[in-house]
């Protein structure tokens, strides 16, 4: 900040207040403020939002210097519908559609999930084997239960989460650069109750200053042992938010990854509300034709 | 790579805890989008292959119905493939056409093919056939399709508008035994309410047993389909509706019962007749989720249903006969389930039906010939391992009684996108006066192999 200061007294005093007081600002962000910033961007991703999801798994090896899958990849594609509600935007309606693989297409899934830990979140899950929708006993990822895995990947339901940053202790480690861009490092170590909840002791975030984007995550165990990794990579720009359409995480102790590729990623669009409800879940023709809708907002 | 996607140990270096993370990079294409080689025509479809083996393994001498005993040795049941077709496509705005159909090949050792004369038999099923019209507060079905009611999953007092089929042990599940009926169902949709109706003009009644399978015994008559006189219809509705929490359903019916009831012909000889018996039936049924708890209840009161009794003439020179007797019945199933954590869940559902003051009902000359109060206890167990590859389900079913018990573990490994191989072992045991005396101290094991694409 001092040197941008001092250069830009050879030019316009106005415009090098400016700057001056602009840079001044990032730099006076606290850990909190920039996490805050980075979960309001993330929570834009799940509002009236239309995503096409691929999630691939599979043991991972090293050949040519290169993480690959050492096996043919599982893949799971889901196409979703969600909203957010409720005080400060932070409850989720989605509904989930498994596309692929072959046999489990057509699975689907309604999920309500409340930031209050007080209130239990609301899964229901329809199987044309079961002929009906079922509710499911799941309970709150946010209670006492671990945290669940994403449709069987290495993602967890806590990998996830957001408006838990009151439960950490969030402090900037460092600032340098990371895959070419200016970073924070922020490191979160979660308080004695969510410590119970979590299964990491300590986490490194590199947010992107620009962007204000997760670029990398380093996850500990409670023996300080980095158990995960997690990159972002295919940063862009959709509808003003700053989006990584490509997460891997790498779960570095059963040498297996998965990688969430969002294939398409809509936001900010009108999703009717009778849409997010269980009859999607078993109407296709209604669900199929709601869908069409919505991909010509698109359009 | 290897096409059944297994692992190839020679590319996991044994240095890997040396790899230099921060310098990480993936490989070209790593994770690129598969590229679809399906022409459009089928896409709406998705096929599964499936090689089933299933044997029962303990040889033990058995005593019969009639009281004479036996062995029964171990023998293959079932060496069967499969090819399950499905198709579903919404073909314009508001519409879906849906379908499935099941052929199936029954090799040497498989019990069809010993009562086809030991020949090769085949066999064809068509199971969902529907059409499907939806607008904003409706949607009509036309078709071959279920209607399930009921909270309970495997033993509801409620889920009786499909017919079903157990017709071997190899299907324990009622989800898998329920056979789709000719339907149009009526769904009108308002707010968080949902009112279902349908309209059957064709009920058919549950099979009887297949020849050579482990529940067929020789009757004293031939069973036929029944013999329709007259014009036959079922008609049933369901408001069912969500709060936080909870989901409960009402709902009203006017059915035949599944079960024909059978009696021999007066001539002694031949075809037995068969009775289709109507009633109505009105229901309730309920969840809540409290944490990781869901409980469950449905309430089912039939009106004029059909129990067998036997009469005892008057005249004591002539012998007792079997005969029916309409009554009232009241059932209920409470059952929870339980999220042990993310992977592991529990279920236990209990039913019990009675009838409603029986002995109203009687002649003073008849008896009942079944329990007042039957029912049965179901209890599953399931772990998702391995990323949800592996998944374990153990199943414990018990008369309530306790005159027959199964008992059932099942292990499903995912093996690529496609394949899966599934094994299986279930034991058996029932008193003499059970209706499952026949298998009883059966252990029967198996495996199915499975493709889908």
């Amino acid at each position: 900040m001092k040197n941008s200061f001092y250069r830009c007294l050879s030019g316009g005093t106005l415009l090098c207040v400016l700057l001056t007081v602009s840079s001044s600002v990032f730099a006076q962000m606290n850990a909190r403020e920039i996490l805050e910033k980075v979960e309001d961007a993330q929570r834009t991703t799940t509002d009236s939002a239309f995503n096409r999801i691929q999630l691939s798994s599979c043991q991972f090896g090293v050949r040519d210097s290169q993480i690959t899958c050492a096996e043919r990849p599982r893949v799971k594609a889901l196409e979703s519908v969600g909203v957010n509600f409720g005080p400060q935007n932070k409850d989720t309606r989605s509904v989930s559609v498994v596309l692929e693989p072959p046999a489990e297409k057509g699975i689907g899934m309604l999920s309500v999930t409340y930031d209050d830990s007080d209130q239990d979140n609301e899964t229901w899950l329809y199987l044309s084997a079961l002929g009906t929708v079922k509710r499911i006993a799941s309970g709150n990822s946010d209670d006492d239960s671990e945290p669940a895995s994403i449709f069987g990947s290495e993602f967890t339901t806590e990998d996830q989460d957001t408006g838990k940053l009151d439960e950490y202790t969030l402090t900037i480690v460092e600032e340098t650069t990371e895959s070419g861009r200016d970073i924070w490092k922020i490191e979160s170590i979660p308080n004695e109750e969510r410590a119970r909840k979590s299964r990491y002791a300590r986490t490194v975030q590199y947010i992107d200053k620009e962007r204000f984007v997760l670029l990398r995550a380093d996850m500990y165990d409670q023996h300080d042992r980095e158990v995960k990794r997690l990159i972002a990579s295919r940063v862009e720009l959709i509808d003003d938010v700053w989006v990584a359409r490509s997460l891997t995480m790498m779960n570095l102790v059963s040498n297996r990854l998965s990688n969430m590729a969002i294939l398409e990623i809509h936001t900010g669009i009108d999703v009717p509300e009778d849409f997010l409800s269980q009859r999607t879940l078993t109407d296709v023709a209604f669900r199929e034709t709601e869908l069409q809708k919505l991909r010509e907002q698109i359009d | 790579m290897c096409p059944l996607g297994l692992l190839q140990a020679q590319d996991i270096p044994g240095d890997i805890d040396d790899f230099d993370f921060d310098n990480v990079s993936f490989g070209d294409d790593m994770f690129a989008q598969p590229q679809s080689n399906t022409p459009a025509w089928l896409e709406p479809f998705t096929f599964k292959l499936s090689q089933q083996l299933f044997a029962q393994v303990n040889q033990h001498a058995v005593t019969r119905a009639d009281g004479s005993s036996g062995n029964r040795s171990a023998i293959l049941e079932n060496n069967r493939f499969s090819l399950l077709t499905r198709y579903q496509s919404p073909f314009a705005p508001g519409w879906l056409l849906q379908a499935s159909a099941q052929a199936k090949v029954y090799w040497p050792g498989d019990y069809e093919y010993r009562a086809n004369d030991d020949r090769i038999d085949t066999e064809f099923r068509l199971n969902e056939f529907f059409v499907q019209r939806s607008t904003t507060e409706h949607s009509l079905k036309i078709g071959a399709q279920t209607v399930v009611w009921g909270e309970n999953i495997g033993n509801s007092v409620l889920d009786v508008i499909n017919t079903s089929e157990f017709r071997d042990l190899t299907i324990i599940d009622i989800e898998d035994a329920r056979l789709n009926q000719w339907l149009l169902v009526w769904d009108r949709f308002v707010g968080n309410y949902q009112m279902s109706s349908f309209v059957n003009l064709y009920p058919e009644f549950n099979p009887p047993p297949v020849r050579g399978s482990p529940f067929f015994f020789e009757p004293a008559f031939n069973l036929t389909d029944y013999h329709r006189d007259k014009a036959l219809f079922e008609i049933g509705t369901q408001l069912r509706w969500s709060f936080a929490g909870s989901d409960v359903s009402i709902m009203g019916a006017y059915l035949y019962e599944n079960q024909l009831f059978y009696s021999a012909p007066p001539s002694g000889a031949g075809d037995a007749l068969s009775e289709a018996n109507d009633y109505l039936l009105l229901g309730v049924s309920a969840n809540r989720a409290i944490g990781m708890l869901l409980l469950n209840l449905d309430v089912a009161y039939s009106h004029d249903i059909l129990a067998n009794v036997l009469v005892m003439p008057t005249n004591p020179n002539e012998a007792p006969y079997l005969a029916t007797e309409t009554m009232n019945k009241l059932g209920a199933t409470l059952g929870f389930e339980y999220a042990i954590d993310n992977d592991q869940s529990i279920m236990f559902g209990i039913a019990a039906e009675g009838k409603l003051s029986p002995g109203s009902h009687l002649a003073s000359n008849a008896v009942m010939l079944e329990d007042e109060v039957t029912g049965n206890a179901l209890l599953r167990y399931s772990n998702n391992m391995r990323n949800g590859d592996v998944q374990l389900a153990m199943t414990l079913q018990s008369a309530l009684d306790a005159g027959s018990v199964l008992g059932s573990v099942s292990l499903n490994y995912t093996l690529s996108n496609n394949l899966a191989v599934m094994g299986q072992v279930i034991a058996t045991s029932a008193k003499k006066d059970s209706a499952l005396a026949v298998l009883d101290e059966d252990l029967r094991m198996g495996m199915t192999l499975s493709w889908t694409f």
